[in-house]
């Protein structure tokens, strides 16, 4: 089920063009801040240039009382430009615009003035100056003190800003168009490696285990480890799926064969009509030969009820405790018949109870299988030693025999079902090659550990070690 | 007929070899595959029963090995893996049949006279030979419808012959395909056989039907015009 489904490309788009636009708009601010300051001193030029220019065209009017006009020839007036130019006496030599609102202490003062007219922004530059005219007279020429009031409506300014920023905002949109397109494109190549990897992991199945991955998330720095670790996944999970397998082939393998000399025990003996005694020796037989096919279900069985649910096991051999001496001894009362018929003396050293995290049944299987083991492992008349010590919190059982000890090419394979060794230890010599797998299942239940090595005057040693119980 | 057993497990090949005895066929023992093939290559064997699982060298090995080296004995495979690849591969390879553990000794019988039958070119359990019918099933032998009493041994002589009618079987052959390997410097056995098997097929108005062909053997003849 797919609650809720979030794409990669679609957020990596998405944050680059909020960041982008949010990068826009700090400049479109930046860039409206610096045109207004760029385009309110160009505007102030501008009325200071247009106030000289009315200066300059105060002219001698050539009369009796040594009066000035206005002269507006080759003089530039912007458009929709308001002005007034009065002389000293009050006379208005020229003027433009509506004048009737503006305040009249604004002429006053020279320099800047703020003015709204008609509810329109107006901005003003009030010049004094001193127009001498007809200056080569006898007194120096005549003075006229002008004052020149010039305005323009202020609007001209931001419309300029607004042009700025609307080419700014043009060139804006495109750039994040041809990003977004440029980062969907990279994206989507950069994630193909990703679909390459999920093709091939999707050809796993039942019967194919093997898994590469493909050379392009193997050259991806961030699938690199993604990729490492299916492999190694999956080379675990074929492992143990392939360990399974023999053990549900060889299970069967046992016990078909098992069934298969039961079968032609009684086969053979039911081919032709036979005398009482063949009949009472052919049943012993096939009585041995159930016996056998019981004991290798049994053993299934408990290798089976050992291994399943392993922490679930060690929860419950915590909660059991019993004696590994008794299991011992025990056990060597069991091995009797086998140890007197091969004249083989085992020896007994047990120190203390040892009492371990073990079910009493587990704790025995764990024993008698060391020890019979030990005890087809020897020569006739020979001797097998089992002690039992404790030593730091833990239950060290040792079971030495003085027989072939093992090689280095079985060593890695003891405790693997049905392992048997080689040729000398095939069938014949009556194990199923489950002993040692089930005591290495019943020591790792317990959180012990099982080694068996071979000792220096010739033969194998088994060591058990087991955390005493609490 | 002479029958190989390969089988590493003693009890199942104790009771199959008691079986093949029951039926008049005389059986060799190997339970390890190397034992196996030393004694296949003798290629005396009319079959081979051949177990996978072997100590030693596997029960393919050895099959592989004896067809390599032209051993064209039989060879029935007994197995108990599942799987059909591996039976195919094994077919494949040259074996013969095969039979799945745990299998019916009733069976396996039928299937080994079988092959013995095939390998000698035979079709059915019946042989005829002229006015001589055995049947091999219930081991019985008829001439011009007279039943014969003949004894195991006589049964398995004039069996073997029958299979190779108008060949000349030397009593070497004969010794290697009808006797354990104990009895082999006993080989004047097999000259008081054929004149008791003579001396009971020998039924009013019948032609001779052993030949003596001397220092080399003997051969079945036939006085039918086929």
């Amino acid at each position: 089920m797919i609650s809720r489904s979030v794409s990669i490309t679609r957020r990596l788009v998405v944050a680059v063009l909020i960041l982008e636009i949010l990068a826009a708009l700090a400049l479109i601010v930046a860039i409206t801040l610096h045109e207004r300051h760029i385009q309110l001193k160009a505007f102030d030029a501008t009325l200071i240039g247009s106030a000289e220019s009315l200066m300059g065209a105060v002219q001698d009017a050539e009369d009796e009382g040594d009066n000035v006009l206005l002269d507006l020839r080759g003089v530039h007036i912007n458009n929709g430009s308001v002005y007034k130019v009065v002389d000293e006496r009050g006379r208005v030599l020229g003027s433009a615009g509506e004048f009737a609102q503006l305040p009249p202490s604004i002429s006053d003062s020279p320099g800047f003035h703020d003015v709204k007219i008609s509810r329109r922004h107006y901005r003003f530059f009030v010049l004094h100056g001193l127009r001498i005219i007809d200056p080569g007279n006898s007194k120096g020429g005549v003075r006229h003190n002008i004052s020149i009031v010039y305005g323009m409506r202020v609007g001209r300014v931001w419309h300029e800003v607004i042009e700025a920023i609307r080419f700014f905002a043009i060139a804006t949109t495109l750039l994040l168009a041809v990003t977004a397109i440029f980062m969907v494109l990279s994206i989507r190549k950069s994630l193909s490696p990703i679909h390459e990897l999920a093709h091939e992991t999707d050809q796993i199945g039942d019967h194919n285990w093997h898994f590469i991955a493909p050379a392009s998330a193997e050259e991806t720095v961030e699938l690199r480890p993604l990729a490492r670790a299916l492999e190694a996944a999956l080379t675990r999970v074929q492992l143990s799926f392939g360990q399974q397998k023999r053990f549900t082939r060889d299970a069967a393998h046992e016990l078909k064969t098992d069934v298969a000399i039961v079968k032609s025990s009684l086969q053979l003996l039911s081919m032709r009509k036979r005398t009482a005694d063949e009949y009472s020796a052919g049943l012993a037989l096939s009585l041995e030969d159930f016996t056998r096919l019981e004991s290798t279900v049994e053993k299934l069985l408990n290798l089976a009820r050992l291994e399943q649910s392993h922490d679930a096991g060690r929860l419950s051999a915590a909660q059991h405790s019993c004696s590994l001496k008794y299991a011992v001894e025990e056990a060597i009362q069991q091995s009797k018949p086998l140890a007197q018929l091969k004249m083989i003396e085992v020896t007994a050293n047990i120190e203390g109870e040892a009492s371990v995290s073990l079910e009493a049944r587990d704790s025995l299987l764990l024993c008698s299988n060391i020890l019979v083991n030990a005890l087809q492992h020897s020569q006739e008349q020979g001797r097998v030693c089992v002690t039992v010590a404790a030593l730091n919190e833990s239950a060290v059982l040792t079971v030495q025999d003085w027989g072939e000890g093992i090689s280095e090419e079985d060593r890695p394979h003891l405790f693997d079902p049905f392992y048997r060794g080689d040729v000398s230890r095939s069938r014949k010599s009556g194990g199923t090659g489950l002993g040692l797998s089930i005591c290495k299942a019943i020591c790792d239940r317990a959180g012990g550990t099982i080694e068996i090595s071979n000792h220096p005057a010739g033969g194998a040693v088994v060591v058990v070690t087991l955390p005493l119980a609490i | 007929m002479r029958v190989l057993l390969v089988e590493d497990e003693q009890r199942l090949a104790a009771n199959i070899m008691a079986a093949f005895r029951e039926v008049g066929l005389v059986v060799d023992h190997a339970s390890d595959g190397n034992t196996g093939s030393h004694l296949a290559d003798q290629g005396i064997y009319d079959v081979i029963v051949l177990d996978l699982m072997l100590p030693g060298k596997s029960g393919q090995r050895v099959l592989h090995d004896l067809r390599q080296r032209s051993i064209h004995s039989p060879v029935l495979i007994l197995t108990a893996l599942d799987g059909k690849e591996s039976i195919i591969q094994l077919l494949n390879d040259g074996a013969d049949d095969y039979l799945s553990k745990p299998f019916d000794l009733g069976e396996l019988l039928a299937r080994v006279k079988a092959l013995i039958r095939r390998g000698k070119g035979a079709s059915t359990s019946v042989l005829t030979m002229s006015d001589v019918v055995l049947d091999t099933v219930h081991q019985t032998v008829t001439r011009k419808g007279e039943a014969i009493e003949l004894s195991p041994t006589e049964y398995r002589i004039l069996e073997y012959l029958i299979h190779r009618p108008l060949a000349v079987v030397s009593k070497r052959e004969m010794l290697e395909h009808l006797y354990d390997f104990s009895w082999e410097h006993h080989s004047n056995v097999i000259e008081v056989h054929i004149s008791n098997l003579r001396r009971k097929l020998n039924v009013p108005g019948a032609e001779p039907l052993i030949e003596t062909l001397r220092h080399r053997g003997y051969r079945l003849t036939s006085s039918d015009p086929a």
